[in-house]
C-alpha cells in the first residue's frame, strides 16, 4: 500500500506549489491578479504537456481547443441566463459545453491530423485552428466576427455582485483547480499502461507499432485528454475572467507558443516541468513588461533560441539528472 | 456579367499567383533540403517589404533593382541564422526547429518594429496601366509576375546545371548517399538555408511591388499561412511544385472570393481562407506528396 501512494509522491511538489501560489495571492494585497495569471500560465503549460510533454507531437493548433472551450461557456451562459433559478448551475453547464465542444474538436481533429507525422502534422494543426477560426468569421456561426459579449448576461443570471466576484475572483480558483487535477492526470497516466506506450511512441514509432502498440489509441487518448483540459483552461480563465469572446483573439497563434515555451524551459514530458516553466515565463514576462514595457518579444525571441540550442530537456530536466540517485529522486518527476 | 468578374477575377490570381508561388520556393527549398519547417517565413517576406520601401522613399530607387539586394541581403541572414542556429538543430527533434525558426521571425519583428514603428505604410510607384478588357492590370504588377517567372527559371537553371545545384538535389535524395560521394553536406545545408532565405526576402519586393501598401512589422503572419497551404499543393519538399501550387492557389483564392461574395449573409473574404485551409488538409490526407508528384 505504501508504495502504492509512493508512487505519487512527485505530485507533492507541485501541490506545493499552487498552495504557496494561491496563498500569497490571498493574502498579500494586490497580488492576486498576478497569481491568477502565473496559474494560468502553469495550467496551461500542464493541459499542453500531456500531449506535446508525452507524445513529442508538436500542435501548433492547441490555442483552437481553449478558443472553442471559451465559447462553449459563452453560449452556456448568454442561453441559460433568463433561465429562473439555475444559480451558479449555469456554470456548471458552461463548461459541461466547453468539455463537450473540446473533446468532439480534438476527437474530429485527432482522427484526421494523427495520422500525419513531424513536420505534416504541425502544418495541418495550424491549418485547422485558422480553418476554424476563418469558419466562425466566414458563414457568421456563434455571431461571427462581432463575437459574444456576455456582461450583461452574467449580471442578469447572477447578480452584479456575483457576477464580479466570478469574475474577478472564481475564475482564478477555477483555474487552481483544474492546473492540479491535470497534475493528477498526467502522473497517472505516467504510471499507468498509457504513459509506458506513449513514451515508446515517442522514442520510436515505427519500433513502438512494430512491439504491438496501438499507436493510434494512444496518441489520440493523450490528445484528447490534453485538448479537454484546455477547453477547460478556456472557459475560466478566458470567458468567465473577462465575460466577451472574439474569434481572432482566441485563436491567436502566440498562445499557443506560449504554451510551447512553458513546457520546453520546465522540461517536455516531466510532471514538475509545467509549473516551474509556467513560474518563469509568466513572472518574467510580468517583470518585462514593468522595466521595460514594448520590448518583451524582442528580449525573449533570441532567450528562446538560446535554450533550445543550449537546454532543450529544461530546467527539471538537468534537475532530475542531478538528483538520480539521491533521496530527492521520489519527489522529482 | 459575373463571367467577366470572375475572368478579370482569375487573370488577377494568376499574375498573384505566380508572386506566390515564388515566395514559397523558399520554404520548400529550405524543407527539402534541410527538412525544417520554416515557421519565421513571413517575417522574411516582411523584411523584403521594408527593403523595398526604404530604398524607394529614401534613394528613390525602382523596387525592380531591391530585388537583388534583398536577395543579397536575404543569404547573409541566412548564412547568419544557419550557423548561429540552425546548425546545431539540424539532428534535433521537429519541436525545436520549429520554435527555433519561430523565435527567429519574431526577432527580426521586434527588430523592423524598433527601427520603424509599428504603423501601416505604403509607396506610390507610377508606371502606368494596361488594359485587357476584363480588368486593368497596372504595370508593377506586371513586372512582378515577370520578375517572379525569371527568378524561377533561374533556379531551375541553377538546379540543373550547376555543380552546387546538383549536389543540393543530392542531398534532397538522401544526404547519407550524397554524403559517400563526397558532397560537402553541411555547405550544402548551409548554402540551401542562404539561397531559400535569400529568395524568400527577394519574394517580399515582389509582393510589395503587387500590393504596395500595408505594409507593417506584423505582415508576414498571413503569408506564412498562405505559403504553407502552397508548399503542401506542391508537395512541401519541392521549389517547382511551390511555384505551380501558387499559381492554383491564386486562382483559388481569386475564383472562390468572387463566387462566396454571391452568398447572401456570409463574409466572403473569411470563407476563402476557410476553403484554402480545407485543401490543405484534404491535400496532406489524399496526396502529401503534392498534386504534381505520384510517388
Amino acid at each position: 500500500m505504501k508504495k502504492h501512494i509512493a508512487k505519487y509522491y512527485p505530485l507533492v511538489p507541485v501541490f506545493a506549489a499552487y498552495l504557496v501560489m494561491f496563498l500569497i495571492g490571498r493574502n498579500m494585497s494586490g497580488m492576486w491578479q498576478l497569481m491568477g495569471m502565473l496559474a494560468f500560465y502553469c495550467a496551461l503549460g500542464q493541459a499542453f504537456n500531456i500531449f506535446l510533454g508525452m507524445t513529442g507531437y508538436v500542435d501548433f493548433g492547441y490555442v483552437a481547443f481553449l478558443g472553442v472551450g471559451t465559447y462553449g461557456m459563452a453560449i452556456g451562459i448568454t442561453r441559460f441566463a433568463s433561465f429562473e433559478g439555475l444559480g451558479i448551475g449555469i456554470i456548471a453547464i458552461g463548461f459541461l459545453l466547453a468539455l463537450a465542444m473540446a473533446t468532439l474538436l480534438s476527437l474530429a481533429v485527432g482522427a484526421v491530423a494523427l495520422r500525419l507525422r513531424g513536420a505534416y502534422f504541425a502544418i495541418a494543426t495550424i491549418g485547422v485552428n485558422e480553418g476554424f477560426r476563418y469558419l466562425i468569421e466566414g458563414a457568421r456561426i456563434w455571431n461571427g466576427s462581432e463575437g459574444i459579449i456576455f456582461m450583461a448576461d452574467m449580471n442578469q443570471a447572477f447578480g452584479r455582485e456575483m457576477a464580479s466576484a466570478l469574475s474577478t475572483f472564481w475564475a482564478d480558483v477555477m483555474v487552481f483547480i483544474i492546473a492540479a487535477l491535470a497534475a493528477v492526470v498526467t502522473i497517472y497516466y505516467m504510471r499507468s499502461k498509457i504513459g509506458y506506450a506513449l513514451t515508446a511512441i515517442r522514442e520510436d514509432e515505427d519500433a513502438a507499432k512494430v512491439m504491438g502498440i496501438n499507436v493510434t489509441k494512444y496518441k489520440i487518448i493523450a490528445f484528447i485528454t490534453s485538448a479537454s483540459f484546455a477547453g477547460l483552461v478556456g472557459a475560466s480563465s478566458w470567458a468567465i475572467k473577462t465575460p466577451y469572446v472574439f474569434p481572432p483573439e482566441v485563436f491567436e497563434i502566440h498562445y499557443t507558443i506560449e504554451a510551447i515555451i512553458i513546457v520546453l524551459l520546465g522540461g517536455a514530458g516531466t510532471l514538475l516541468g509545467p509549473v516551474v516553466g509556467g513560474l518563469i515565463y509568466g513572472l518574467s514576462k510580468y517583470w518585462l513588461a514593468v522595466i521595460l514595457p514594448g520590448f518583451q518579444l524582442l528580449i525573449f525571441a533570441p532567450l528562446i533560441i538560446i535554450i533550445i540550442v543550449a537546454f532543450p530537456e529544461g530546467v527539471i530536466g538537468l534537475l532530475k539528472a542531478r538528483v538520480n540517485g539521491t533521496k530527492y529522486k521520489i519527489i522529482i518527476e | 456579367m459575373i463571367f467577366e468578374q470572375l475572368a478579370g477575377n482569375l487573370i488577377q490570381g494568376l499574375v498573384l499567383g505566380a508572386i506566390y508561388g515564388m515566395a514559397t520556393m523558399g520554404l520548400s527549398l529550405i524543407f527539402g533540403v534541410l527538412k525544417v519547417v520554416n515557421v519565421g517565413h513571413g517575417a522574411f517576406i516582411m523584411v523584403g517589404a521594408f527593403i523595398t520601401l526604404w530604398l524607394f522613399t529614401t534613394f528613390g530607387i525602382n523596387p525592380i533593382f531591391a530585388i537583388p539586394f534583398a536577395f543579397i541581403v536575404g543569404m547573409c541572414l541566412g548564412f547568419f541564422f544557419y550557423y548561429s542556429t540552425m546548425k546545431r538543430l539540424i539532428k534535433a527533434p521537429e519541436l525545436s526547429t520549429l520554435l527555433a525558426t519561430f523565435a527567429i521571425g519574431v526577432l527580426l519583428e521586434e527588430i523592423v518594429k524598433l527601427i520603424f514603428g509599428s504603423e501601416f505604410r505604403g509607396y506610390n510607384w507610377v508606371v502606368g496601366k494596361v488594359s485587357l478588357g476584363v480588368t486593368v492590370l497596372p504595370m508593377a504588377k506586371i513586372y512582378a509576375c515577370i520578375g517572379s517567372i525569371l527568378i524561377a527559371v533561374l533556379l531551375y537553371l541553377w538546379f540543373k546545371k550547376t555543380r552546387a545545384g546538383t549536389a543540393m538535389r543530392s542531398v534532397v535524395e538522401d544526404d547519407e548517399g550524397a554524403r559517400v560521394c563526397g558532397v560537402n553536406v553541411g555547405w550544402i545545408y548551409a548554402l540551401s538555408f542562404a539561397i531559400g532565405i535569400g529568395l524568400v526576402v527577394a519574394s517580399g519586393v515582389l509582393l510589395t511591388m503587387f500590393i504596395p501598401v500595408g505594409i507593417n512589422p506584423y505582415m508576414g503572419g498571413a503569408y506564412t499561412l498562405k505559403a504553407f497551404v502552397i508548399a503542401v499543393l506542391g508537395g512541401l519538399a519541392s521549389p517547382y511544385g511551390a511555384f505551380f501550387g501558387g499559381l492554383v492557389f491564386g486562382l483559388i483564392e481569386n475564383g472562390s472570393y468572387t463566387l462566396f461574395a454571391l452568398l447572401p449573409g456570409v463574409e466572403p473574404f473569411a470563407l476563402t481562407r476557410f476553403l484554402s485551409f480545407v485543401i490543405l488538409l484534404l491535400i496532406l490526407l489524399i496526396r502529401p506528396t503534392g498534386l504534381l508528384r505520384a510517388k
